[in-house]
C-alpha cells in the first residue's frame, strides 16, 4: 500500500488517463500501459502471491477497499469458493467517486481491472477473471492457482 | 480497481510510459489534456471566486494528500510554498523510479488554467529530489486601491 492519505478525485485524473490512452493511441497501448503497471508497481504484490498465496490478494483488497471508505459486507465481501478467492464490488468507490464528481468514466475503467489483475497473476501461476456491469460499481473478480 | 492511494505511482508511471513509447511531446500533451479537460473544479473555483476559489481548491486538496506546504493568501496574490511533495515523496518511497521530468506536470497543468482567469502564474521548481516547490500567482489588474 502506498500511503494513508486519500484523495479520491485521483480515480477521475486515472479515468481521463485511461481515456486519453485509448483516444489517442488506441487500445492496445492502454494495455500495455496497465501492464506495465502491474509489473512495476504490484510487482511487491505479485511477489506476495508468488510466496504467500491467495492470502496476500485476499489481504491486499481488504486493505485498499476499507482505505477508499467500503465496508466489508455491505459493499464488498471476500470470501473462498472451491479454492478460488471471489472478491463481489457492490459499490466501487471508484466509479461510485467519479459518477458522483461528475467525471467522465472511462469507456474501459473496469476492463483495467481484468488486464492489471491478470498482469498481478498470471506472471506468478495464478488466474483470475472479472464479471462486471459497466458503469454500475458492481463487480466480481475471481483468483486461483493455476494447474 | 487501482486504489487511489496508488495513483501517483500509476501517474509516473504513465509519464514513463509514454516518453518511452511516444516522446516527451506526447508526455506533454497529456498534461495539458488534464489541465484543460479534467481540471473543470479548479477552472469553475477561479473563475467563480479568483484567489478564494484557489485556496479553497488547494486546502482541499493538499491537505487529503497530506503536504508539507505553507499557503500565502493576499488580495491580488496567492503562493504555494510547498516543502515537501507528497506526490514525490511517495515516489521515492515507491517500487519504481520516479519519471525524470516529473514535477515538470504541475507547470503545465496549473499556470496555464489559471492564466485564462485574468492571473499571471509561475511554478518554479527549487529541488526536485526533495519536493520542494514555489506557484507564485498574480492577478494581473490589481483591484483598484489595492
Amino acid at each position: 500500500m502506498a500511503y494513508e492519505h486519500v484523495h479520491k478525485d485521483f480515480h477521475g485524473a486515472l479515468s481521463f488517463a485511461l481515456q486519453f490512452l485509448s483516444d489517442r493511441y488506441g487500445r492496445g497501448e492502454m494495455e500495455g500501459y496497465l501492464r506495465q503497471v502491474a509489473r512495476e508497481i504490484y510487482g511487491p504484490l505479485r511477489k506476495r502471491l508468488r510466496q504467500e498465496g491467495l492470502k496476500a490478494l485476499e489481504e491486499h483488497w481488504r486493505k485498499v477497499f476499507t482505505l477508499e471508505g467500503a465496508e466489508e459486507g455491505r459493499d464488498f465481501t471476500l470470501s473462498y469458493e472451491e479454492g478460488a478467492l471471489v472478491l463481489r464490488v457492490r459499490r466501487c468507490p471508484a466509479v461510485h467517486h467519479i459518477k458522483e464528481r461528475g467525471y467522465k468514466l472511462a469507456e474501459d475503467f473496469c476492463e483495467s481491472t481484468r488486464v492489471v489483475n491478470e498482469g498481478i497473476c498470471r506472471p506468478v501461476g495464478y488466474d483470475c477473471s472479472v464479471d462486471y456491469e459497466r458503469g454500475a460499481g458492481r463487480c466480481v473478480q475471481r483468483f486461483w492457482r493455476e494447474g | 480497481m487501482i486504489s487511489c492511494t496508488e495513483f501517483i505511482w500509476a501517474y509516473n508511471e504513465l509519464f514513463k510510459f509514454l516518453h518511452g513509447r511516444h516522446g516527451k511531446e506526447a508526455v506533454q500533451e497529456l498534461w495539458k489534456g488534464i489541465s484543460e479537460e479534467f481540471l473543470g473544479n479548479l477552472d469553475e473555483l477561479v473563475r467563480e471566486k479568483g484567489i478564494d476559489g484557489m485556496r479553497e481548491y488547494w486546502t482541499h486538496t493538499l491537505t487529503e494528500e497530506g503536504a508539507d506546504y505553507v499557503m500565502t493568501v493576499k488580495e491580488d496574490a496567492f503562493y504555494i510554498d510547498m516543502h515537501r511533495c507528497p506526490s514525490v515523496a511517495l515516489i521515492s518511497e515507491g517500487p519504481s523510479s520516479k519519471y525524470p521530468h516529473y514535477c515538470e506536470h504541475c507547470a503545465w497543468l496549473y499556470p496555464p488554467l489559471l492564466e485564462k482567469s485574468g492571473f499571471e502564474a509561475h511554478m518554479h521548481i527549487i529541488d526536485p529530489e526533495r519536493g520542494e516547490c514555489r506557484l507564485s500567482v498574480y492577478r494581473r489588474c490589481p483591484r483598484a486601491g489595492s
